[in-house]
């Protein structure tokens, strides 16, 4: 299988994009609210909530603009969803070291400040210089909402507004994961009481892996068995 | 590389958009996909690149079922108005991954397609025009260089000018870079001059497969005084006709044997050929 190279650098070049924006956002908002003498907690922590909705654009995006494109341009479905597969897996890890990467910068920025660095919510970390596990938390949760994005995408484009039907399996998906790392679905502005759904499952680095690693697999399973025949969309003439 | 379409049926739900279709084409030349708004043309073009599956029948390409074959699929090429090559953000995007996708892709000669069609590369394909979009993708089409290439009124949108560039860049890469290339298109005057054999499709069936010569051979145009002309076609298949004063054009359709070229002579009358249009309206306007 050839490596998907320009796959995951298209997407890792504009994550980065995306990242560098966020970043500047955090520290300009996080300033504001220093000056005005009430800033205790860590700011990345609260930002780092949007990525994840990103991840879920890239799933989405993989199936809806990439399959076409792959098709189109003389691939089989099966290179695409192996190259899939493997963009998925390297992508989200890549977001996840951004969001390492965030906490550090976020490190240096409050202890220059003299600020305390507090986590406000429930993580597998207690501690943002831990940074493996807080590795480990973005992973397993970008690895969940990238592979659920796929899996709702795909539905959506196969079936259009049929689609809706494969939202309990992706937020099921989501959901697992979310358990693992935190009290759950944490989506505070949506869903309602749903989006304080959760599981009680172990908190551990290694349960965390392990179950988003199966939701990843499981995910992937099941987009494959949509796309693995899908027409690309057209007009009948 | 050749097609080979046996007993093709393709439905959406109820609806029959191929209906047992058959035709061979031996490929390395430049083929005409006519057809009447739903007729199948673009469902025909999407089952031969694999972008969906038949539902009974049979599609080969070089001999090889084409569904899932990426040892075929990666030769194949179809460009639709769709524009799943070229939406992807920028006119550099799109090259980006033609470029990496493509195994038999010219850089250059892209590059010099964009230059021909007024494309720059930072572009965004969706603050494009339809024209510009769609000469987008008759630039992946051309540069790709697949064997078996297939444009589906991709270059519809084009004004008439970027359309004539078109037909001329086709025609040299062709010349250049020998292949099977496959044109749907509306625009049967423009483009019919370039085909060397036409499929005509109507309701899912296939209605004719010529060479465009013998295809021409089938209509002529009679022109002479009018009363002389109706005596003429009387009993032959009119399929149309044109009046200036005492004179008249009629199109026939069918052969008009020696003995009748004969009486045409000595009746003073013209004969000479007619458009592909006009047989194309007469060969599929009752296909509904």
């Amino acid at each position: 299988m050839r490596f998907p190279s320009r796959l995951l650098a298209a997407n890792m070049a504009f994550a980065l994009l995306l990242w560098a924006a966020l970043v500047v956002l955090v520290a300009v908002v996080g300033a504001v609210i220093a000056i005005n003498g009430s800033l205790t907690e860590s700011a990345w922590e609260k930002a780092a909530q949007v990525p994840r909705w990103y991840a879920l654009f890239v799933g989405v995006a993989l199936v809806r603009e990439y399959l076409p494109m792959y098709i189109a341009h003389g691939q089989t479905r099966r290179q695409f969803g192996a190259q899939g597969a493997v963009t998925v897996a390297l992508f989200a890890p890549f977001l996840a070291l951004l969001l390492v990467l965030g906490y550090l910068l976020e490190t240096g920025i409050y202890a220059l400040a003299g600020l305390e660095q507090a986590l406000g919510q429930v993580h597998l970390f207690t501690d943002p210089g831990q940074l493996p596990v807080v590795f480990t938390e973005y992973l397993v949760e970008f690895l969940a909402w990238i592979v659920a994005g796929a899996f709702m995408g795909a539905g959506f484009y196969r079936w259009r507004e049929g689609g809706v039907f494969t939202i309990p399996v992706g937020v099921g998906l989501v959901l697992l994961a979310e358990s693992t790392v935190g009290p759950g679905l944490r989506l505070p502005f949506l869903l309602g009481r749903l989006g304080r759904l959760g599981l009680d499952l172990p908190k551990s680095p290694a349960v965390a892996l392990a179950i988003g690693l199966a939701v990843l697999l499981a995910g992937l399973a099941l987009t494959w068995s949509i796309i693995r025949d899908v027409p690309l969309r057209n007009r009948w003439s | 590389m050749r097609v080979d379409v046996e007993d093709l049926v393709v439905t959406y739900g109820e609806v029959t958009a191929l209906d047992r279709l058959s035709f061979s084409l031996e490929g390395g030349k430049i083929y005409g996909l006519l057809g009447r708004n739903g007729s199948g043309k673009t469902t025909l073009l999407s089952v031969l690149a694999a972008f969906r599956k038949e539902s009974s029948g049979t599609v080969r390409i070089d001999g090889e079922p084409v569904f899932e074959n990426e040892g075929l699929t990666s030769r194949v090429s179809l460009i639709r108005d769709a524009g799943e090559t070229t939406d992807l953000g920028t006119a550099e995007d799109a090259l980006y991954f033609a470029e990496w996708l493509r195994p038999h892709w010219d850089a250059d000669y892209a590059r010099s397609l964009m230059d021909l069609f007024g494309l720059t590369r930072k572009m965004s394909v969706k603050g494009m025009s339809k024209g510009m979009r769609s000469a987008l993708g008759v630039v992946i089409g051309l540069a790709g260089r697949a064997p078996l290439t297939m444009f589906d009124e991709s270059y519809l949108g084009m004004d008439p000018p970027a359309r004539y560039a078109f037909y001329d860049a086709l025609l040299a890469d062709y010349m250049e870079h020998p292949r099977t290339i496959i044109l749907s298109t509306h625009l049967i005057e423009e483009v019919s001059s370039l085909f060397e054999e036409v499929v005509i499709i109507g309701r899912g069936r296939l209605v004719v497969h010529e060479e465009t010569q013998t295809l021409l051979s089938r209509g002529t145009a009679v022109t002479g005084p009018a009363e002389r002309v109706d005596a003429f076609t009387d009993g032959l298949t009119v399929l149309g006709g044109t009046s200036l004063g005492s004179t008249k054009s009629a199109m026939v359709y069918g052969e008009i044997d020696e003995a009748r070229r004969g009486r045409a002579a000595e009746a003073g009358l013209e004969l000479g050929p007619i458009a592909m249009q006009d047989l194309f309206i007469h060969l599929t306007g009752d296909a509904r």
